[in-house]
Order: structure tokens, then C-alpha cells, then sequence
């Protein structure tokens, strides 16, 4: 590789290096830019500043020439990501197209991504349940995995820290298989939630139903105003960003917060090739970085780099990393840099009807569903399978496509297609999946992407665990909307890839032995101890839960602990 | 496509005696030419909106919401060259119909008479009347945000049929238009709050997003 116009070290050297702006990589910045730290963000694809770059965020649905839908050149040039629930007219411009970044699917895996500042930050789901203690001890339990290096109470903390920060709305609901946190006001369940959530916790008494968590700002505190954040409108019109900023992301949240501090900077359309590791200092001292546009090659110096690129980049930055000391990526003795991949199992779901409380409609587009933590295998094992799955529901009256009896035109039938039908629900699943070595991704070793990086190879599947949870959610599922007073049941299995729950991770997982992990349980390599990863690569099992405020826990708690290791010079 | 398989295609709808020369595209397989989309056309298709929901008192209908240029972007730009071929063999049937029932074009004829050219195309599609609640990623998959993907996956599956392409593109254009979402449903862009529980009466618009 040729080293073109390499400005001088000292000019090109930062306390810090973050590779990625995601959710993760916001705050990473955040925390080491607020402490002094000397902070550089690479971030692969453009800049997208927080209500000057959402065109969209105002339109009404006739603004939109298609109404939302895709047109169909769209669909056929983009057969993977325009399977994503949330790739429309309205927010694509910010989701990589099939074409112009590849990767080789040994089995079929939908890999969904955002290549701008802020990175899928975006577009999430916005979903945020802490984990329990059972999730942490689960591999251990269970035999499968590793076991995880830290516990809940370790973690316990730093969620609170970065749900205040956040702006995260929930119920104090007192679960030991869901813990509560730092809420603000809850959103409301509609008349038959609150019906099925009688029904359902009467009649099974494991089972709990809950209004969802989720990172709006229901009342934004003195925090969320300094941000610039305000209250959430329950548009739910999320993804194409958020006028109000009601809810988080790294282009509303994170990323101005590290900028105001005057230790950020941010470089956009910088495609980070490999970590540079010294044979001589065994440590990394900087990444290596090429322009999205020019291709030009930069070095880019730090005394401490946190990679947090997305699950599967972060893995492929790594596998990339070569020196003499790491012939197979860095800091990946142990050979399984890559391996222990695992994702959340959306296959499973169900639909049906209620046809009592006509009398009672809603108001406003609530951001998040009703959930049920996990009840399969919590305090033993008790199925035909290992862990569980969290279940989603909500209840909605159709709109203007509700069926309608007689003539199918004119005034009267206009006038029926005016009123809300009926209440339909709809159910899901999110399973725990189980991590292997087998799942695993590597790089192709003879085709590269245009500025010459190789190509990600992903082999990950679902397994026979996957197929028993699926029929026991959908079992399960139909007997609590039976029991619930729900008509017309209906169960689906969508077969669809993994990938497609955007919940990959695992690859570089935590653990307490660098024989069977990459991670120690700061998030540092094991063998270079000032690279640290604490996006969705570093864990080490899946849990049931929204992986998202983990990732941010754990980055805080990184970042922390790398300021101190800083401090007293051992890194 | 080939002309035989393209006939066939229409044969469900229409016996294809009753089909003229104005019937066969000059380039069978490729999508639909932009003079399809004629002043003439655009016209009647707004003929055929406001046949099926017309103006009332209280609301505008599928005219005032221009539903014509509406159904032109999203023919040219959603359909597939099977679904455009399909949309416009059913509109030169309206055309045909028209003529041989009542001697005259769609555009002039009576309100009820319009009603049973569209009524006798739909009679002879059973299937779309016993469902009769199909239409592609609007609804209530924008409600749940969960079922968009099974709505289009079952649309894929199903063979085109004229008319309920051509009713749900009424229906969905009209809805999703200014002068639908905000005078025959309710429309705000800003709610500011979710209220979960708040007492419905019959008549009560329905949300339309």
C-alpha cells in the first residue's frame, strides 16, 4: 500500500481513536471527550448533522411521491435491505444499498447497515430493557458459550448512567428477570392491552406483561434540555430523525454533547482499513484509514482506540489488523476472532382479532409495544431447548383497509372506510440465540471492495434450538391470545435470514481466559490492551432483550476505565 | 411476454371475444409507454376515483384528491411490466365495456351505469371480495410496523387481478392524499401525547396514519 501526502504524526496524533459513530462509538466520545480526553471519531460514511440532514422529518404522507412505499426499482436493485421493516421512501437514504457495499453470504444473511454519522443510531428501534442477572449467569448455567466476565451488578451502574443521559421511559415494574431503571413516565397500553395483560398474568402466573421500555423523552429532565432534546410528539416517524430529538441517537445526543466539550474531532467518509500495531511497543498505536472518496491513505496515531464499527465491521476491522506479532488479526491468539457469532430469532409471529371495545379508540402513535420478559428456562431448565425469548404484543384498530360489507363504492361505503374497524393484535417473538463456533464470518480471500478492503464472508444459521423455541413461542403465543379473548389466531413463521433482526452480535466476545475469548472484562483485547471493543462484537451471549442500552453501558464502562488506565500510564 | 400468455392474463376478467386491436401492446414484455398516461386517461381515471368515492358533503373525493396523477407515478414507478400490463388491459375494458353496454365513453355516462361497468369487473373477482381488506404496506401495517413484509410477500404470491389493483390503488391514493387523510379521516403530524384509552362513538373518524 502506497502512503500518499501523510501529514506529519504529530499532527495526525489524538489522545483517542473511536472507529465508528454508531450508538456505541457516540458514546465512547462522549465519555472520553467529558474527561479530557483528546478524541478522534472515524466514522466510513457521510455526515448527517442532527435536523439539518433529515430531509424528510416533516413530510405528510402525500409529500412522499410513492406515500411510503418503495418504488419498484428500489426493491429489485435492493433485495436484502428492502426487506427491513423500516426501509421506505421515507428514511432509505439512510440504509447501505445491496450494491454498494457487498459481502459473500455462505448462508443466507440479511446484513442490514448504516454507513453516515450516527450509523443506525438513526433508525433503531429505540427498545431498552436491561438485562438480568439470569442473562449474565445464562452461558455459565447453561454450558454453552463462555462465561461472561462480569455480572449484573457490574453493569447495574452504568446502566443507570447512561439511561439518565438517554431519556429512557419505562414502569418500575420490580422483575428480577427485567430490572427496572432510570425511567421517566411510561407510555400508556390501549384498552385491550390493558384486557390481556388481566387475562394473561391471571392465568399464568410466571408470565408478566409490561409496557415496553424505550429511549423517548416522555418528560425530558434538566439533562435531556441541555442536549437540546425535547419532549417525543408520538409522531413515530423515528427514523427519518427526530425534530424534536424525543428520542436518542449519537446525532441528537452523543455527538454534539463530545463536540462542545472541544476535544472532538469528527471525521466523516473515513473508511478505516486496520488497526496499526507497533511489534516493538506491543501495543496498537494508531489505525490506518482510507478516504470513501479520494482513497487517499491516512495514519491516524492514539494512545488508546475503541473500535466500535458495528458487530460484524468491528470483526472484519480486526480480522484485517495483521502484523508479525498477529498473523491472524489482531490479538487473536486464541483463534476465534470471528467465531461465537449469534442474533435474535424474530421468526415466530402471530395475529388475531378482538372483537369487544368498539367503544374505545386511542390517541397519538405510541413509540413501543407491550412486552413480556422471558419465562422459559429462567430458574431452571425446564424445555426442550436452552433459554428463552421475549414477547412482544400491541393491539391497533385498522384503518381505511378494514373490510366492509356491501357495496364496495359510493357514499356510504366511503363513509364505513372512514371509521376505524375493528381491533386486531399482533404478536412477537425475540429469542436468545445460541453462539457457536461455527457461526462465524472471515475475510474473502480473493475478492476485495473498491478501496481494496476484502470482503466480509458470513456463515451464521439458525439451529435445531432455534426451531423448537420458535414452536413453543408459537404454541405458547396462541394459547395466551386464546386466553385473552382473541379471535381468529393465526401463527407465522417467517423463515426469515438471520441479519434481518439487526440484533447481530458476538465475534470478539468477552471472557475471563484469553484462551477461549478475545475480551477481557473491561472490554480490552486480552493481548493489546489499549484496543478496546464494546459495540455488539464484544458479546458474548445474545440475552432476549434489545441489545442496544447494553452496548452503551458497557462503553461507558470501558471509557471509564480506560481514562483511569490512561491516567496511570498503563496503557 | 409472449401474446398468447398475455391474452390469458385477461381472460379471467373479460372473454377475450369482446377484446379489440386496442387491446395488444405494439411491445409485449416491455412496461408501459408514458402516452398510456394521456390527458384522456388521467381523466378517466379520475372518473373511475370518484365512481367508487365520490364527493360528499362532508369530504372531497378521489378527483379532488387527483387521484389520476396519483395513479400515474405509482403505476409507472411500484408496478411491475405484469401489473401495468394487467392495469391497462382492465382500463381498455372499462373503455370497451362503456361502449358495447351503453354506447358511450366511461367519462359520459350516468353515475349508475359507471357503477355497473366497475360492478361487473369486480363481480369476477371472488377472491378479492371475500378478503376485500388486501392492500400493499398501508394500514395497519404502518399501526404495528410488523406486517409489512407478510403483506408484500403475500402480494407476490398472488397473480394480478384488475380489479382489485385498480380499487386499492383508488382506495390507497385517496387515503393517503391531503384531501383524504384530513377531511374523510383524521390526520396530525404532531400528536404531542398518546392517550391509550379514550371513548369511541360511531361515526368517529379513524386516525389516517
Amino acid at each position: 500500500m502506497g502512503y500518499i501526502n501523510i501529514k506529519g504524526v504529530e499532527e495526525n496524533t489524538y489522545d483517542a481513536i473511536v472507529i465508528g459513530s454508531g450508538i456505541s462509538g457516540g458514546w465512547a466520545a462522549k465519555e472520553l471527550c467529558e474527561q479530557g480526553i483528546k478524541t478522534l471519531v472515524l466514522e466510513r460514511g457521510r455526515e448527517v448533522k442532527h435536523l439539518v440532514d433529515y430531509p424528510t422529518m416533516s413530510k405528510d404522507p402525500w409529500d412522499l411521491p410513492h406515500r411510503n412505499n418503495l418504488p419498484l426499482k428500489e426493491k429489485t436493485e435492493n433485495p436484502v435491505v428492502s426487506k427491513c421493516y423500516a426501509f421506505k421512501e421515507d428514511a432509505m437514504h439512510f440504509f447501505v444499498k445491496d450494491k454498494e457495499h457487498p459481502y459473500i453470504q455462505e448462508k443466507p444473511f440479511d446484513w442490514i447497515r448504516g454507513y453516515q454519522v450516527g450509523g443506525k443510531s438513526l433508525l433503531w428501534a429505540r427498545q431498552t430493557q436491561r438485562w438480568s442477572k439470569y442473562d449474565f449467569e445464562g452461558p455459565a448455567s447453561d454450558g454453552f458459550a463462555v462465561d461472561w466476565p462480569i455480572r449484573y451488578s457490574d453493569l447495574a451502574p452504568w446502566y443507570s448512567h447512561v439511561e439518565k443521559f438517554v431519556g429512557i421511559s419505562g414502569s418500575k415494574d420490580g422483575l428480577e428477570t427485567l430490572p427496572d431503571g432510570e425511567f421517566l413516565p411510561a407510555w400508556e397500553m390501549n384498552a385491550v392491552e390493558k384486557s390481556m395483560q388481566k387475562s394473561i398474568m391471571g392465568h399464568y402466573k410466571d408470565r408478566n406483561v409490561i409496557i415496553g421500555r424505550c429511549a423517548h423523552l416522555t418528560q425530558p429532565k434538566e439533562i435531556h434540555l441541555q442536549q437540546g432534546r425535547g419532549r417525543c410528539q408520538a409522531r413515530n416517524l423515528c427514523q427519518r430523525g427526530c425534530p424534536f430529538g424525543g428520542y436518542f441517537s449519537s446525532n441528537s445526543s452523543t455527538i454534539p454533547w463530545a463536540a462542545k466539550t472541544g476535544n472532538l474531532t469528527l471525521r466523516p467518509n473515513a473508511v478505516v482499513h486496520s488497526i496499526i500495531y507497533d511489534d516493538k511497543k506491543n501495543k496498537a498505536t494508531g489505525v490506518r484509514v482510507i478516504d470513501a472518496q479520494t482513497k487517499q491513505v491516512s495514519e491516524y496515531f492514539a494512545k488508546i482506540i475503541f473500535v466500535n464499527a458495528a458487530t460484524l465491521n468491528t470483526n472484519l476491522i480486526l480480522l484485517n489488523s495483521i502484523s508479525k506479532r498477529f498473523p491472524d488479526g489482531l490479538g487473536n491468539d486464541s483463534g476465534l476472532l470471528g467465531k461465537y457469532i449469534a442474533f435474535q430469532n424474530y421468526r415466530g409471529t402471530l395475529n388475531a382479532t378482538m372483537n369487544e371495545f368498539l367503544d374505545s379508540y386511542y390517541y397519538g402513535r405510541r413509540p413501543c409495544a407491550v412486552m413480556m420478559p422471558n419465562f422459559r428456562n429462567v430458574y431452571k431448565q425446564e424445555m426442550d431447548f436452552l433459554r428463552g425469548y421475549m414477547v412482544f404484543f400491541s393491539a391497533y384498530r385498522s384503518g381505511w383497509n378494514h373490510a366492509v360489507p356491501g357495496d364496495q363504492m359510493g357514499d356510504s361505503f366511503t363513509q364505513s372506510k372512514s371509521e376505524p374497524g375493528g381491533w386486531g393484535v399482533s404478536m412477537m417473538m425475540q429469542g436468545e440465540t445460541i453462539p457457536k463456533e461455527t457461526s462465524r464470518v472471515s475475510l474473502s480471500k480473493d475478492q476485495k471492495d473498491e478501496w481494496g478492503i476484502p470482503l466480509l464472508s458470513i456463515d451464521v444459521g439458525y439451529d435445531d434450538n432455534d426451531e423448537k423455541s420458535i414452536k413453543d413461542f408459537l404454541i405458547q403465543g396462541a394459547e395466551m391470545l386464546d386466553k385473552a379473548g382473541c379471535k381468529n389466531i393465526s401463527t407465522r413463521d417467517s423463515k426469515q435470514a438471520p441479519g434481518l433482526d439487526i440484533h447481530e452480535v458476538g465475534g470478539v466476545r468477552m471472557g475471563k481466559d484469553p484462551k477461549t475469548s478475545l475480551l477481557n472484562k473491561w472490554n480490552q483485547l486480552h493481548e493489546c490492551s489499549n484496543v478496546f471493543v464494546t459495540d455488539g462484537a464484544c458479546m458474548t451471549s445474545t440475552g432476549t432483550q434489545n441489545p442496544s442500552i447494553t452496548f452503551m453501558a458497557l462503553t461507558a464502562r470501558a471509557a471509564t476505565h480506560a481514562i483511569e488506565e490512561l491516567k496511570k500510564g498503563n496503557v | 411476454m409472449k401474446r398468447r400468455r398475455f391474452l390469458s392474463s385477461v381472460a379471467i376478467i373479460v372473454p377475450v371475444s369482446i377484446l379489440g386491436p386496442a387491446f395488444i401492446f405494439s411491445s409485449c414484455g416491455s412496461a408501459v409507454k408514458e402516452e398510456y398516461f394521456s390527458e384522456e386517461n388521467i381523466n378517466l381515471l379520475n372518473e373511475i376515483g370518484e365512481t367508487i368515492i365520490p364527493a360528499t358533503t362532508d369530504s372531497p373525493g378521489a378527483r379532488a384528491a387527483r387521484i389520476g396523477e396519483f395513479i400515474k407515478v405509482y403505476v409507472t414507478d411500484c408496478y411491475t411490466v405484469v401489473e401495468q400490463n394487467t392495469f391497462w388491459t382492465g382500463i381498455s375494458v372499462i373503455k370497451e365495456l362503456s361502449k358495447t353496454k351503453y354506447a358511450s365513453d366511461f367519462v359520459n355516462l350516468t353515475i349508475p351505469h359507471k357503477r355497473d361497468i366497475l360492478r361487473s369487473l369486480e363481480l369476477q373477482t371472488p377472491k378479492h371480495n371475500k378478503e376485500n381488506k388486501v392492500e400493499p404496506g398501508k394500514g395497519d401495517a404502518v399501526q404495528t410496523g410488523r406486517t409489512q413484509q407478510e403483506i408484500q410477500s403475500s402480494m407476490k404470491e398472488n397473480t394480478p387481478q384488475f380489479y382489485p389493483l385498480l380499487k386499492n390503488l383508488v382506495l390507497f391514493g385517496y387515503f393517503t392524499s391531503q384531501p383524504g387523510a384530513t377531511k374523510s379521516l383524521r390526520y396530525i403530524q404532531t400528536p404531542g401525547s398518546f392517550k391509550g384509552d379514550l371513548p369511541y362513538k360511531k361515526g368517529d373518524k379513524s386516525w389516517a396514519t
